[in-house]
């Protein structure tokens, strides 16, 4: 494990340019626990779904810039969303394996005088906080969470495929439930735990996308959750803002609050729910914040 | 007629950089997890793409009245944790994706995903509104990219004929 002073901050577009409030949770967590981070003028990181699909070696390009930001300063970088994160690790990867690839590559970021070297790493902030130990995660709570039980979603690009990533078990992750469970909170058992929430098929066609979203919804409800834990905002979004959608498919109530693990935190650590801006969650969570007491 | 297209093979055979694709024996254990199949009683199959592409049937890939086929995958590559053969399933589908955008035959989200990255160098442009909540919630402001730099490699990388700009 590198020790790291501080990290270069990759909020992603997605995060920072569309769902801020996240990056607020995040913040705040991050400060209490001494996390330091700065910013960068980073590009989009590219999407590992979409862009790679259009074309690998801009896909490539693209990474590798933004890894060259980072790397000026001999900073690691510290991730938000599992997109970004499987983007700029991947790409870190293959460079580094691939000496003809990485040639390709910096042949096209001479261009723009840079160069690709292969010295930082990068993490995702559910290995940056699970690193830091969960002792010094627990002393930090003030609002034990006991009772809450929630579905834990760590999604697919946190973890998969497991030779590049190496962050989790691929198929059982355990990081995300027992930062879960530093809370108080209680994870739940569910069939499936490992199942997709189903956006990247949703961006061709939505009937698979909301089936796939609401086995999800299905089964988390079934084993007792009261609302499904996230750490990627493409997982967010696809739960929260087309909770609705994948109600109507199933012709089902859902009704389940989708929570990023920093909100979850945060919430523990006492740190208002106004401070993070929960009300720009479309499914509602003032029902469960009351019954657990959670202002 | 059948017909093989040893180009197709090729292609994904040199750009597949773990070079297992020979290896398929074809056990579909691919398909028994992917969360595609599962939703389109089959529609989606990856077994079905690998085999056409390590056999070359280009035909069977590509300009089919959906493209549902290739671009049905959510990429949540759980098919490569648990091929036994270790087949980069995903790998491969990028290359027939790629492929497939070069021919014209890409879904439009995808395109023009890519052209908004390459006219604002994020895939989701700031909006003033946006500006303005994270000013609210106290979050500093997000540093532009270099609009020009990036244009200039993706130039380098032919993104700008491929997407037709
Ligand atoms: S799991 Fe692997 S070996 Fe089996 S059919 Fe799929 S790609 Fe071929
Ligand atoms: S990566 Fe694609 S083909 Fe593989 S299991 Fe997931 S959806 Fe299916």
């Amino acid at each position: 494990m590198a020790k790291v002073d501080e990290y270069k901050m990759f909020e992603g577009c997605t995060i920072g340019n569309r769902i801020p409030f996240i990056e607020a949770s995040a913040r705040k967590v991050f400060d209490k626990l001494g996390i330091k981070t700065s910013e960068g003028p980073f590009a989009c990181c590219p999407d590992p779904v979409g862009f790679n699909s259009v074309d690998h070696s801009s896909w490539l390009a693209m990474g590798a810039r933004n890894l060259t930001i980072a790397e000026a300063e001999g900073k690691d970088i510290i991730s938000l969303c599992n997109g970004c994160f499987q983007t700029l690790k991947a790409v870190n990867h293959e460079l580094k394996h691939d000496e003809h690839e990485k040639e390709k590559i910096n042949k096209i970021l001479s261009s723009i005088g840079k160069e690709f070297n292969g010295s930082i790493n990068v993490w995702h902030f559910v290995e940056v906080l699970y690193n830091i130990g969960l002792e010094k995660i627990k002393e930090n709570v003030t609002h034990e969470l006991s009772g809450l039980k929630v579905a834990c979603h760590t999604g697919c690009h946190y973890n998969r495929p497991s030779e590049i990533m190496q962050t989790d078990d691929p198929m059982k992750p355990v990081k995300l439930r027992e930062l879960v469970a530093a809370t108080g909170a209680t994870p739940v058992d569910y069939e499936e735990e490992m199942l997709c929430c189903g956006a990247g098929v949703g961006n061709i066609e939505e009937e698979p996308s909301m089936q796939i979203l609401a086995n999800k919804f299905s089964s988390a409800i079934n084993a007792g959750a009261e609302a499904i834990v996230v750490i990627c905002p493409a997982c967010f979004q696809q739960m929260d803002t087309n909770q609705k959608k994948a109600e109507k498919q199933a012709n089902k109530t859902f009704g389940v609050p989708i929570i990023y693990l920093t909100e979850l935190l945060a919430l523990s650590y006492g740190i208002k729910s106004e401070e993070i801006g929960l009300k720009f969650h479309r499914s509602r969570l003032n029902a469960l914040l009351e019954k657990h007491g959670i202002k | 007629m059948v017909s093989v297209d040893f180009e197709l093979r090729k292609k994904v055979m040199d750009a597949h950089i773990k070079d297992t694709l020979k290896y398929c024996y074809q056990c579909a254990r691919c398909t028994d997890v992917c969360p595609v199949s599962k939703v389109t009683d089959g529609r989606y199959d990856p077994r079905q793409i690998i085999l056409n592409s390590f056999l070359g049937l280009k035909e069977a890939i590509f300009n089919q009245e959906s493209n549902f086929n290739l671009w049905g995958c959510t990429i949540c590559d759980t098919c490569d944790e648990v091929c036994p053969q270790k087949i980069g399933l995903t790998e491969v589908f990028a290359v027939l994706r790629n492929m497939s955008i070069t021919m014209e035959e890409g879904p439009e989200y995808y395109t023009s995903q890519a052209s908004t990255i390459y006219d604002s160098g994020k895939a989701i442009p700031m909006q003033t509104a946006i500006e303005r909540r994270r000013d609210q919630l106290g979050l500093p402001k997000i540093e532009p990219p270099n609009i020009e730099e990036v244009q200039k490699i993706l130039n380098e990388t032919n993104l700008n004929k491929i997407l037709k700009k």
